[in-house]
């Protein structure tokens, strides 16, 4: 279980985070919803370990987050791999990396997971397209069996066609592995398809935070009815609600 | 009015991106432009401006990013001016005034660069300068892919209350047919380089007759997939 | 203004930090510069209580700091004190060694100057084109060519073959032209090639093809949009240039027999003497400190995001 308890991360004299605490299960999903410059990278880095904590603690199972290998998936696929690599190699790394022996099974019921050609990994990343680039991206990320995966806007360079399908091959393999996903994303419908709990991140704080259907119906915050307004504005609701 | 283009086609390095292809779009009215990415659209769009352009209507182009649009070294002051000179219009106060209250950038202080202003104000500041010479036809790309979904959509509904008593016709460009749907009444669904299907929105989402609408159709429902 | 501010403090922390180097490298520097200094003058074998008076003198014999701070004070009044060896004032010597390095150093820089901007622009008309080629070509062969080497075939040819032109000394202004037209090629040849990338990166901006779909003009653009994007590496390189061109100077000068700085820097180190060493590295690097000030400030002007990143 991933616990955050009351942390805040502080850049020169102003807080990018403040007083953020949230528990997410293996299995679940917590989507993380708000704008540019609400903190939500910040809160994926910190998660990660990447910047200091001016304040609070962040665990799985009652240890440091890094003892669990989380995993990162990011939002640009393509430049997230080395263009000199070939994609086999660049999808082992987690492996190398934790000095774990490779599994063909493993690696084979992934590809089929993601729909992906076992030859397509042959190639270096300029050769494949950006939805493939993505799933390969996830396939990095799963290799390992890491508990927790993150996810930084995991569609938004896709197509709307791709979104929706990349959305449910991810969820699919979550229901196998059983990891558990930190998703954040600024597509509320996509949260909402998806995620378990949802929780809103406005300045730096979570304005709120709740079970995903609760959100979509009846937010509780202004600002909350506001993302909901927009993501119906834009057609990103519609069928959902 | 009604805006024709004939025998629009494109290719690149040998290769059809876009087949000959007909547009036919009336006074005032708004178009989606929606397809897979690589089907197309936006050579369509280009076809279609230079094209219009050609004939002597007056065509405008708002691209995704504001990043795309605006140099970073010069200031907004500068950018509006230029693109009056463009058109050859003398430069007017009023008609500034009145574009910049309709897309809610009264406030923006003219004298900085574009990095002074927020993503949201310069996208909004781009559409303005588009809007400058009363266009016949407004093309925006992708016009929200790059903004938050709030921004974007006040954006959106900023633009529509603009343009509901005005002859511009608006196409909109996106790769998302729920983004499309909320917003135009007309749909054009292309698929590898070609307009394969053009109907009422409405109409498009209950029969869609092509594979290509039947796949964005589907996938315009984020929890309903076909297996 | 903060900004202008913090310039300025920088500019000053370099210059220090140069006075503190320059005479932190004469006290540890090989040799005994008190013997040197005696030698010099006396230029016979010396009793060691001559070379004891001169490191008194030179107030060589009070520690690092004392002797830092005795040197230091005199200099930041603007008097460089007297040669050690000839005992005359360094800095009328100084102005009359500048008063031929400058006009070189000027007009060596206007040729670079007046040779790439054409040159780039007939390159990128059509990149990868034979023109372009060959002005890369061009460029890179004259950024290869040793100085010394690019002078002696000049001097061969308009002096040696043809007769035209004075090869040594500094008499008349036509004893300007070779050793500015050897500094002039080397400069064009570097600035060619900044030049040349930097329009080519300004022509590819992502938001030109929208400038041309409202409608500005190509001359326009080209003025108003890609010129400014283009003068932004050529700026920041111009900065990094000038060591080049002290260095340029001082080579030429050599080889051209011509009494400016270089000539000048060349005899002090010869004779170990300090105090003209000395002014002529806190010259340069005034001069240094200065150019980059400009350059920092016309930034300003330009582009601010460059060293505001803070904002």
């Amino acid at each position: 279980m991933l616990t955050v308890d009351g942390i805040s991360v502080a850049r020169g004299r102003t807080d990018v985070l403040r007083d953020i605490s949230f528990t997410l299960a293996p299995g679940r999903t917590l989507a993380v919803v708000g704008e540019s410059g609400a903190g939500k990278s910040t809160l994926i880095a910190a998660v990660l370990g990447l910047v200091a904590l001016s304040k609070g603690d962040i665990t799985w199972m009652n240890r440091p987050v890094r003892h669990c290998r989380p995993a990162l998936v990011m939002q640009e696929p393509r430049s997230a791999f080395n263009p000199a690599l070939t994609l086999h190699r660049s999808v082992m790394e987690p492996l190398r990396a934790g000095r774990l022996p490779g599994d063909p099974v493993r690696l084979t019921r992934l590809c089929d997971g993601l729909e992906l050609l076992p030859d397509l990994l042959e190639r270096r990343p300029s050769e494949v397209s950006i939805g493939q680039a993505q799933r390969i991206g996830i396939l990095r990320a799963l290799i390992a069996t890491p508990p927790l995966v993150l996810f930084d806007e995991p569609l938004s360079a896709l197509d709307a066609v791709t979104q929706k399908h990349t959305a449910r091959l991810i969820a699919d393999l979550q229901r196998e592995e059983g990891f558990a996903a930190l998703i954040v994303t600024h597509d509320l419908g996509y949260a909402a398809a998806y995620a378990d709990e949802i929780a809103v991140l406005q300045a730096g704080q979570i304005a709120e935070m709740g079970p995903a259907q609760d959100f979509v119906t009846s937010p509780k915050t202004a600002y909350g009815l506001t993302l909901r307004e927009a993501a119906f504005a834009l057609g990103a609701l519609e069928h959902v609600a | 009015m009604t805006i024709i283009a004939t025998g629009l086609s494109a290719a690149r390095s040998g290769r059809i991106i876009l087949h000959t292809t007909d547009v036919e779009i009336r006074r005032g009215e708004r178009i989606g432009l929606v397809g897979a990415s690589g089907s197309g659209k936006s050579t369509l769009g280009h076809a279609l401006i230079d094209s219009l352009r050609a004939q002597g209507a007056s065509v405008a182009h708002v691209p995704q990013s504001p990043d795309e649009a605006l140099d970073p070294l010069r200031s907004m002051a500068f950018h509006w001016r230029e693109a009056e000179q463009a058109l050859g219009l003398a430069l007017d106060p009023s008609r500034k005034q009145k574009l910049f209250a309709a897309l809610r950038i009264e406030d923006g202080d003219l004298r900085k660069r574009p990095w002074g202003w927020s993503r949201g104000m310069q996208q909004r500041f781009v559409i303005a300068m588009a809007l400058i010479g009363t266009p016949d036809l407004l093309v925006m790309d992708e016009p929200t892919s790059a903004l938050d979904p709030v921004v974007a959509a006040g954006m959106m509904d900023l633009l529509d209350r603009y343009l509901s008593d005005r002859r511009t016709a608006l196409l909109l460009i996106t790769h998302d047919l729920g983004l499309a749907a909320a917003r135009v009444l007309r749909l054009m669904v292309m698929a590898e380089g070609r307009i394969v299907e053009d109907a009422p929105t409405p109409d498009l989402l209950r029969v869609p007759r092509t594979e290509a609408a039947r796949s964005l159709c589907a996938h315009r429902n984020w929890l309903a997939l076909p297996c | 203004m903060r900004v202008i501010l913090s310039l300025l403090l920088r500019a000053a922390v370099v210059l220090a930090g140069t006075a503190l180097a320059t005479f932190t490298l004469l006290w540890h520097a090989p040799g005994d510069p008190a013997l040197a200094i005696a030698l010099a003058r006396f230029r016979s074998v010396v009793p060691d209580a001559v070379i004891e008076q001169v490191r008194v003198e030179a107030g060589f014999d009070a520690g690092f700091w004392p002797a830092f701070l005795s040197w230091l004070g005199p200099i930041l009044l603007g008097d460089f004190g007297q040669s050690s060896v000839t005992g005359r004032d360094v800095w009328p010597e100084l102005v009359t060694a500048m008063s031929y390095t400058f006009p070189l150093a000027l007009s060596g820089l206007a040729i670079g100057v007046a040779l790439s901007i054409p040159l780039a622009l007939l390159a990128t008309r059509h990149p990868g084109g034979w023109l372009d080629r060959f002005a890369v070509a061009l460029a890179s062969i004259g950024v290869a060519i040793p100085q010394f080497w690019l002078g002696l075939l000049l001097i061969l040819l308009f002096a040696v073959q043809l007769g035209w032109l004075p090869a040594m000394g500094a008499r008349t202004p036509t004893h300007l032209i070779l050793p500015a037209l050897t500094l002039g090629l080397t400069v064009s040849a570097s600035l060619t090639r900044i030049l040349r990338s930097g329009i080519l990166e300004a022509r590819g901006r992502p938001f030109l093809p929208a400038f041309r779909r409202r409608g500005v003009s190509e001359a326009h653009l080209t003025r108003n949009h890609i010129a400014p994007h283009a003068a932004i590496p050529v700026v920041t390189v111009f900065g990094l240039e000038l060591a080049f061109l002290l260095e340029g100077v001082v080579m030429v000068e050599v080889i051209f027999a011509r009494p400016g700085l270089g000539i000048f820097l060349v005899g002090a180190i010869e004779a170990r003497d300090f105090p003209k060493v000395q002014a002529v590295v806190i010259l340069a690097a005034l001069l240094f400190v200065t150019v980059n000030l400009l350059i920092d400030l016309l930034y300003q002007v330009i582009d601010p995001r460059i060293g505001d990143r803070d904002a």
